[in-house]
């Protein structure tokens, strides 16, 4: 992993929404990781998706109406 | 005059299998095997049984390794660590599959990439990981957590990977990291364990 790298991660309400969007991303040949949400955020689901910031618009635009993302975090 | 074991031909653990009886019956042999894992595997044997290996690469793509040992083990007695609990041992986690858990696969698959994640984390680290069966899909490089793997490698955390599993699920060619592996090695592992620790 590169640390120069700048993360973010995308947080959903339920375990579900991250599953799908997991599926969605990895069809669309997205890089992402699934993560345990970072102690500092705090979210009802335990897990999340982190992303390249710089593919924030392209994560945004895969998932779009398909599931709902929560909210978009910096890390 | 050391004894020559041919192993040539053979297939893993068979060449590790009669590496041990040979040791057991004399402290100097030479092995011949004809591939790189029999190498290695035969190795790994060698030195964990406290012998001094010597390797020469043939013309024919056999390797000639000439096993010594330096201390006799009696075979009437093994050595302690190989049948009692040991609590001073390594710590060891079990991968046996690549879901965490019983009831939701999809589910248990994320919990799996999650909980490798956190190790990284963690002040405890495990001194060894090992993976069979459906847990060796854990170490392709797309798995979701080979980065995080890598990583705990580099911790200097030994990786040991099935290597009847790997080719049974067909993935030699899509694992980078750890150390493909063969039942000798896990069972001394599983068996002179201080603590295992299967998520």
């Amino acid at each position: 992993m590169n640390k120069e790298e700048r993360y973010s991660v995308a947080l959903f309400v339920s375990v579900g929404h991250v599953i799908k969007a997991e599926k969605i991303l990895k069809k669309a040949g997205i890089p992402h990781k699934v993560i345990p949400v970072p102690r500092s955020i705090s979210s009802d689901c335990g897990v999340c998706v982190r992303f390249l910031t710089e593919d924030k618009d392209r994560v945004k635009a895969a998932l779009s109406e398909l599931v709902p993302i929560n909210e978009f975090r910096e890390l | 005059m050391a004894d020559i074991i041919d192993a040539r031909g053979l297939s893993c653990p068979e060449p590790v299998v009669l590496t041990k009886k040979a040791l057991h019956r004399k402290d100097e042999i030479v092995v011949l095997v004809d591939n790189e894992t029999a190498l290695e595997n035969v190795e790994r044997l060698a030195v964990s049984m406290g012998c001094t290996i010597n390797v020469n690469e043939e013309a024919d793509s056999t390797y000639r390794i000439e096993i010594k040992r330096s201390t006799r083990l009696s075979s009437a007695e093994p050595p302690k660590s190989e049948i009692c609990g040991n609590s001073s041992g390594p710590m060891v986690i079990l991968f046996t599959s690549n879901i965490m858990g019983h009831g939701d696969d999809e589910l248990g698959a994320i919990l799996m990439k999650a909980y490798i994640h956190t190790l990284r984390e963690l002040d405890n680290k495990p001194d060894i990981m090992v993976f069979y069966n459906k847990g060796v899909m854990l170490t392709t490089s797309d798995s979701g957590v080979a980065d995080d793997l890598k990583e705990l490698e580099g911790m200097g955390i030994k990786i040991l990977i099935c290597g009847t599993c790997v080719n049974y699920f067909n993935i030699q060619n899509k694992i980078s990291i750890g150390t493909i592996s063969n039942m000798y090695t896990i069972a001394t592992t599983l068996l002179t364990a201080g603590r295992i620790v299967k998520p």
